[in-house]
């Protein structure tokens, strides 16, 4: 069970850790203000519940989360594609936060009845956070996805361009069988499953199409080890320092 | 217009696309480019009143309700948010030296037939203090609204300045959106605790 149960911890843990990393490069030039500081202190989020995840897997006899976090090389990370892009521009980094947040929130919401009791109580504990991030989304892509040609047009092309890396997200693991049977998580076809009716449902008010799931590619290979050019520097630049003096302080 | 933008080893500067040569180019503001501020109002718990918290910007009322969230409760605990814009917030006179300001209310208030309509009722006790939330009465007109504030709600202490705000001009989250208020208790990396800045701002006193 321990093997099934670290490989989804070490995935979740590291989507987290990467998106909480890559969405904090908005930070101090977001498009307002309060969006600046609503998107950053979401990342915030993303940062922490890695660590509590890095925590639960210390538990399970991994190494410490900072040793986890900044001395793994790209191809130890769990982490799909999607979440290691760059940040480009508004309209892709909130495609990414609505398709990504959407797929968290049902996961966590899924684990709230996990038989691995401390995950349980991990998904509980966030489900205000996390319900908040959607929230966010939402709102956002239902004001920007009906205001103007310029920002409906910008949000579709990021929405075509994300979908296939989003599919990439519900990539099987290996254990899969074995973690539906233990009562640890119901698995990805159904979490992928519930997803795509929040998604759609979601933009319905929007003048977004969704394209058809059915004829995309997922962008797979990140849960296995294999990433895109972009991961290596962004880890690189989150160990800089500790990897110059594992005991900094401020 | 110069073509000439400021390269900075941070993408995020080098993609804000700001003129290289600062004189040459003022940075000119347009008119109007602003959003309208709402105002915050949070209950710090469930049981507290609704005090006043502050300010955002925001493009609606429904992301100005998203931003006082995390702009206002992000790390402290929380139980309930509400918006108004700014310009509906109907403030009295401000009064001081222990004055109240209902002592300025006269009424009674103008005979009127129009239907009644909620107003929620802030006061402000001290220099320096939010505005609390006292109460909510029922008015056809502002000014009613006022006198009735005056005849049900008045207490003890002077009320320096009294804000009206119509209940119907307030979003607040909604009842089955209250779990977001849950959150993780541990919230230790959100705080420059271990940052001490006055032993930092002496040892650089000290040096120069």
């Amino acid at each position: 069970m321990n093997k099934a149960l670290k490989e989804l911890l070490y995935k979740m843990a590291d989507d987290q850790l990467v998106l909480g990393h890559r969405n904090s490069e908005w930070t101090g030039v977001g498009p307002l203000l309060e969006e600046d500081i609503a998107f950053s202190s979401m990342a915030q989020d993303k940062v922490g519940q890695s660590y509590q995840l890095y925590q639960m897997l210390h538990q399970l006899g991994e190494q410490e989360p900072d040793t986890v976090a900044f001395m793994r090389n790209a191809g130890q990370f769990h982490n799909s594609q999607f979440v290691e892009l760059p940040v480009g521009e508004y309209d892709f980094s909130l495609i990414r936060h609505f398709l990504f947040d959407h797929a968290e929130f049902l996961r966590f919401g899924m684990l709230s009845e996990c038989s691995h009791e401390p995950l349980a109580q991990l998904a509980r504990k966030i489900r205000g956070e996390l319900k908040y991030h959607v929230m966010h989304a939402n709102t956002l892509i239902k004001q920007l996805g009906t205001a103007t040609e310029e920002s409906v047009s910008r949000l579709q092309q990021s929405l075509e361009y994300a979908l296939p890396y989003a599919l990439g997200i519900f990539e099987k693991s290996p254990y899969e069988d074995e973690l539906i049977q233990q009562g640890i998580f119901a698995g990805e076809a159904e979490l992928q499953k519930r997803w795509a009716e929040q998604i759609s449902k979601a933009l319905q008010p929007t003048a977004l199409q969704l394209p058809s799931m059915n004829s995309l590619q997922p962008i797979t290979g990140g849960r296995r080890g294999q990433h895109t050019q972009h991961l290596q520097p962004l880890l690189d630049e989150m160990a800089e320092v500790f990897k110059i003096d594992p005991a900094a302080d401020w | 217009m110069s073509e000439e933008f400021i390269k900075s080893l941070d993408p995020r500067v080098s993609r804000m696309q700001m003129p290289a040569d600062i004189n040459e180019q003022p940075l000119q503001k347009e008119e109007l480019d602003q959003l309208v501020t709402y105002q915050v109002f949070m209950q710090k718990k469930e049981g507290k009143n609704f005090e006043h918290a502050g300010i955002v910007h925001a493009p609606t009322q429904e992301l100005a309700l998203l931003y006082a969230k995390e702009q206002y409760s992000r790390r402290f605990t929380c139980s309930g948010m509400a918006v108004a814009e700014t310009s509906a917030v109907l403030a009295s006179p401000v009064t001081d030296g222990g004055l109240s300001v209902y002592e300025l209310l006269e009424g009674p208030a103008p005979e009127t037939d129009g239907p009644a309509e909620a107003y929620e009722v802030f006061h402000l006790m001290k220099r320096g203090k939010q505005h609390e939330h006292a109460g909510s009465v029922e008015a056809a007109t502002v000014e009613e609204a006022f006198l009735k504030a005056k005849e049900s709600l008045t207490p003890e202490k002077p009320v320096l300045n009294i804000w009206l705000v119509r209940r119907s001009d307030l979003l607040t989250i909604d009842e089955e959106d209250k779990d977001i208020w849950q959150t993780l208790p541990e919230k230790g990396y959100r705080d420059a605790v271990a940052y001490k800045a006055s032993d930092r701002l002496k040892e650089f006193k000290e040096k120069n």
